[in-house]
């Protein structure tokens, strides 16, 4: 075991991984930017280092401060946390070559993951369903064959694109040619590169995720699943686990194929296979996050895992103790992300001082948060405050719990949004669990039609 | 600041046991990183090979040896070296010569002071030298000199331009008049190669100074510069010691040469081989036209 961890993070996960090495027996040594020198990670830790100014370039992803401070305090590995350099395969790399154990996975698995092409190509070697599609495509009849063979609506999507541009929906196999002939003129202006691809498009889609934890002795496994469809703008705001829309079939067949992907491409540390699923119960991979997850609580509420002490027995090189066949989903569990933000001036940030702060208790309630009372939350990092973690027998107590919990949470001295998530619990088409990835967008607000 | 006592130590002994027993304790390697000798701050190696040696925070240019400037502006696999076999001997016996030479070619991996060849830069074939900084910083000797007339004798005979890089301390001492003499030897050659026509692109970058600065890098048809070099005959400190002055900043520089018309343009290393295709391309006789470039 390490007997000392940096935690290149600041905010709740740094609390939470300074934690769980206090537990441990681990000494911890945290990191700060000269903005954060009144958190709480900076007094929790055992020793704490300023690696620099407030702005995140020249502080929590300057890499040679933070790697100059591990070297100084003796600490033998590091937790990137999630987020700043957690996916950065270059901080991962110079981490082995000054020696220190880097919590996560290889910096070549973390590369192979981050680029978008190759994730999808290594992942359906590995036998992962993935979006039906095609390569580049040149020829206009051969493309309309495929488009043919894939079904519509379909993308077409240039291979250079980004923002928007370059992407074209077709509805009908009659508008086929034209629409492909306009995307490639489109992506011809825009990026100066013609080459365009083909897509199945996926309307009515549920995002889930697969928890994985994988050692350095070929042993994986899966920790269930987590629904997060309920996104504003990518940002995930609400996550439950398990999904109320998973079959125990399909859920052991996503389990199944996750864990296969994990051992084909030599996966270690914990890791999350995200899929696109369809109303009809298909799924495909959309991508791999090679680092702990902003959600994991509620996985680890339902299994009884802690996923932090084993990220980090599993890069002492420790063996997993448990199979698979011991992973229990009990209850249910649903997380709340708390967000520095205002609802009604369109989710606008804000920061400002704590001036009363009342944290809900009672059973199985959890709330990870940097906050305390007196604290003056700075300008320059994520607006995610806090999450509120509550576990149940049921989806339908845990949803009440939750709800009780919220009403509890005082924050005073900043707008937040716990009340577009009291909401969120009594919506009835939440309630139902019938929600897809566009609920925020198309469904919520709307007046209710009975 | 929160007190830093705030909360109590829980005492848990260290779990699993055992401690990981490690070869070697955490350390930064010194190869890892190099710190910039104009702004100080550190960079790790990795980002400056990336960024063409040059330091992403203030843009200074480090210096660079010649095979990584090949590697920099010639298409991949097409570089064909030539007279890499020719070296140097101490013709006039200048005491101490024989180890310099034997030492300059175990430190620099080079036989001498220029790499010359011919490449593709683009799908243009041209002919290159290269000076090599690490070998006697470059100082031009009887085998610099003649190599350089042979590649340009080469480029001349094949109706090739030249693109060069400078970097000099100028004549090798070592070597007196035989050194000098090579002034005169490789000027001769870029005339004719001029000419006839043909296009020499110069490029000097830190430092280029002495006999190569009177001689073959101020001939060039087009005389580009990386930023901030050192360009100059007599070196700064020489100049202020006999006029007992200070010089002002930035005198002898790229920029400075730039300002008073020795130099057409300053051109970064990132943007050096698109500049430098641009400039072949400007320069090139269309297939089936005349010399005078008309159809």
């Amino acid at each position: 075991m390490f007997s000392k961890i940096l935690i290149a993070n600041r905010g709740e996960i740094a609390l939470r991984i300074i934690r769980a090495c206090k537990e441990m027996g681990v000494a911890t040594v945290a990191v700060f930017s000269t903005a954060d020198e009144n958190s709480l990670h900076v007094s929790l830790a055992d020793e704490s280092i300023c690696i620099g100014p407030a702005a995140v370039t020249d502080s929590y992803l300057n890499i040679s401060a933070i790697l100059s401070a591990a070297v100084l305090t003796g600490a033998e590995a590091i937790h990137p946390g999630y987020g700043l350099l957690s996916e950065n395969p270059k901080f991962a790399r110079l981490c082995a070559q000054c020696g220190i154990a880097f919590i996560g996975p290889t910096w070549e698995i973390i590369q192979k993951m981050g680029d978008k092409d190759q994730a999808r190509t290594t992942m359906a070697a590995a036998g992962v369903p993935i979006v039906p599609g095609t390569d580049i495509i040149n020829d206009p009849d051969e493309a309309h064959q495929k488009a043919d063979e894939i079904g519509y609506p379909l993308l077409v999507k240039a291979r250079s694109g980004g923002g928007g541009k370059g992407i074209r929906l077709v509805e009908r196999s009659e508008d086929f040619l034209n629409e492909y002939a306009l995307a490639r003129q489109e992506a011809q202006n825009a990026f100066n590169d013609d080459g365009v691809y083909l897509e199945k498009f996926l309307t009515r889609v549920k995002h889930i995720e697969i928890q994985l934890l994988c050692d350095q002795h070929q042993h994986v496994v899966a920790l269930g699943e987590r629904e997060c469809s309920i996104q504003r703008k990518n940002q995930k705001l609400l996550e439950e686990s398990p999904s109320p829309s998973l079959t125990p079939k399909i859920r052991q067949a996503m389990m199944e194929v996750s864990r296969q992907a994990a051992l084909a491409i030599g996966y270690e540390n914990a890791g999350t296979i995200e899929f696109l699923m369809d109303a009809q119960g298909h799924f495909y991979f959309m991508e791999m996050n090679t680092r702990l997850q902003v959600e994991h609580p509620i996985t680890e509420m339902v299994t009884g895992v802690d996923i932090v002490k084993w990220q980090i027995r599993i890069a002492a090189g420790l063996p997993l103790t448990f199979g698979q066949e011991d992973v229990h989903i009990q209850g249910h569990a649903i997380e709340c992300r708390i967000n520095a933000e205002n609802p009604l001036l369109d989710f606008r940030p804000n920061c400002g001082t704590i001036s009363f702060l009342h944290v809900p208790g009672g059973p199985w309630v959890r709330f990870d948060t940097l906050l305390y009372q007196g604290y003056s939350i700075p300008p320059y990092y994520d607006s995610m405050v806090g999450k509120l973690i509550v576990h149940s027998k049921t989806r339908e107590l845990t949803i009440r719990k939750m709800k009780a919990a919220l009403c509890e949470l005082v924050i005073e001295g900043i707008d937040h949004t716990s009340q577009v998530q009291l909401d969120i619990l009594s919506h009835p088409l939440f309630i139902a669990g019938d929600y897809f990835t566009d609920f925020m967008e198309n469904e919520f607000g709307k007046p209710l039609s009975e | 600041m929160l007190n830093k006592g705030l909360f109590k130590k829980p005492k848990n002994e260290l779990e699993a046991q055992h401690r990981i027993k490690r070869k070697t304790d955490p350390a930064i390697p010194s190869e890892l990183c190099r710190s910039c000798p104009s702004c100080k701050q550190l960079s790790f190696t990795s980002d400056l090979e990336n960024n063409f040696h040059v330091c992403p925070k203030c843009g200074h240019h480090f210096r660079i040896n010649a095979r990584q400037r090949l590697n920099m502006i010639v298409d991949p696999d097409t570089f064909v070296e030539q007279h890499h076999e020719l070296s140097s001997s101490n013709r006039l016996e200048f005491p101490g010569y024989d180890e310099k030479l034997e030492q300059a070619t175990l430190f620099s991996h080079e036989n001498e002071g220029v790499i010359i060849g011919t490449g593709k830069i683009d799908n243009h074939k041209v002919a290159l030298f290269v000076m090599e900084a690490t070998f006697m910083m470059g100082s031009m000797g009887q085998v610099v000199g003649e190599k350089i007339t042979l590649i340009f004798e080469y480029a001349h005979k094949h109706h090739l331009p030249v693109i060069g890089y400078t970097v000099s301390g100028g004549a090798r001492m070592q070597e007196g008049m035989l050194a000098l003499m090579q002034m005169a030897k490789t000027s001769g050659a870029v005339k004719r190669h001029s000419d006839a026509g043909l296009l020499y692109l110069a490029i000097l970058t830190d430092p280029t100074t002495g006999g190569v600065t009177a001689s073959f890098a101020m001939e060039g048809d087009i005389i580009l510069a990386e930023p901030e070099a050192l360009i100059a005959f007599a070196g700064p400190r020489v100049i202020e010691q006999t006029i007992r002055q200070r010089l002002p900043k930035g005198f002898q520089r790229a920029e400075f040469l730039l300002e008073k018309g020795f130099v057409d343009a300053i051109v970064p290393r990132s943007i050096q081989k698109e500049t430098v295709k641009r400039l072949l391309t400007l320069h090139t006789i269309p297939k089936g036209g005349d010399q005078n470039g008309s159809i």
